[in-house]
């Protein structure tokens, strides 16, 4: 009986030793709060010159501040940030889900509500609904990130 | 359905420390393991190169710009052999406890 128990609490701590390995790699590639910051800042100057309405000026702005985002994103998702690149099964589809969704929440209530202002013939539209995305990413970036880190440690393979 | 079975090349405390990581990654840097698992550089490669060997991980060599860069992945063989593993310990723990409530 007493065996019977070892066995069963060495097996329970290495159990406990995998869930927190991978809980551990699941902190580690979630992005961090400053990414969130540095797309919000740099969505906002893109809202400024298209209030502007300089053409050229905001053909440049909007190219570069939307290479500088593409390139940070890529280097965030693609693993070479962090070290790692997380495990799709790990991340799931509805974590895919709450990441697409999220995405689509930001463009479409700050582009709904740019229009509108514009519509309704408000000054700075852009500038309003890219203020308005930033906020959102700032704030619901690491509540998405707290929401994902949930659904990845229930998923893993220690945790099951 | 995962076939539970115990595996004595994964149950080695290091090298659980680094197939649990592999396995919650698609792949990771060397770096990454050796910061994650606490080992040296030497420790990292030798526990590496048993996991390889028994065919339970892929390591990739490639430069980034002029920097070295070596990833490690997780095979299909090892992703088995590591779920195979942790259905083994999770029979265990739970026939302790049903040996318990019938005692």
């Amino acid at each position: 009986m007493s065996e019977q128990r070892l066995e069963a609490g060495d097996a329970a701590l290495e159990l406990a030793e995998i869930e927190r390995r991978q809980t551990g790699v699941i902190d580690a590639v979630l992005i961090p709060r400053w990414y969130w910051w540095a797309v919000g800042l740099l969505v906002v100057p893109i809202g400024v010159t298209v209030d502007s309405h300089q053409r050229i000026a905001t053909a440049v702005v909007a190219v570069l501040m939307a290479l500088v985002i593409a390139g940070l994103s890529v280097w965030m998702v693609s693993g070479s940030y962090p070290g790692a690149r997380i495990q799709p099964a790990t991340l799931g589809s509805a974590g895919a889900l709450y990441i697409v969704g999220f995405v689509w929440l930001v463009v479409g209530v700050s582009l709904v509500v740019a229009f509108g202002l514009q519509a309704a013939g408000v000054a700075y539209p852009a500038t309003i609904g890219t203020v308005l995305a930033a906020v959102m990413l700032i704030v619901g970036g690491p509540m998405l990130m707290t929401r994902l880190r949930r659904t990845m440690v229930a998923r893993s393979v220690g945790a099951r | 359905m995962t076939e539970a079975r115990f595996d004595e090349v994964i149950h080695a405390p290091t090298r659980l420390a680094i197939v649990a990581l592999l396995a919650a990654t698609r792949w990771a840097d060397f770096k990454f393991i050796r910061d994650r698992a606490g080992l040296s550089d030497s420790a990292l490669s030798k526990q590496l190169t048993i996991l390889e060997d028994a065919g339970y991980i892929t390591i990739r060599k490639a430069f980034v710009g002029k920097f070295p860069r070596t990833s490690v992945s997780l095979s299909k063989r090892g992703r088995a052999a590591f779920n195979g593993h942790v259905s083994a310990l999770q029979q265990i723990v739970a026939g302790a406890g049903a040996s318990l409530r019938a005692s």
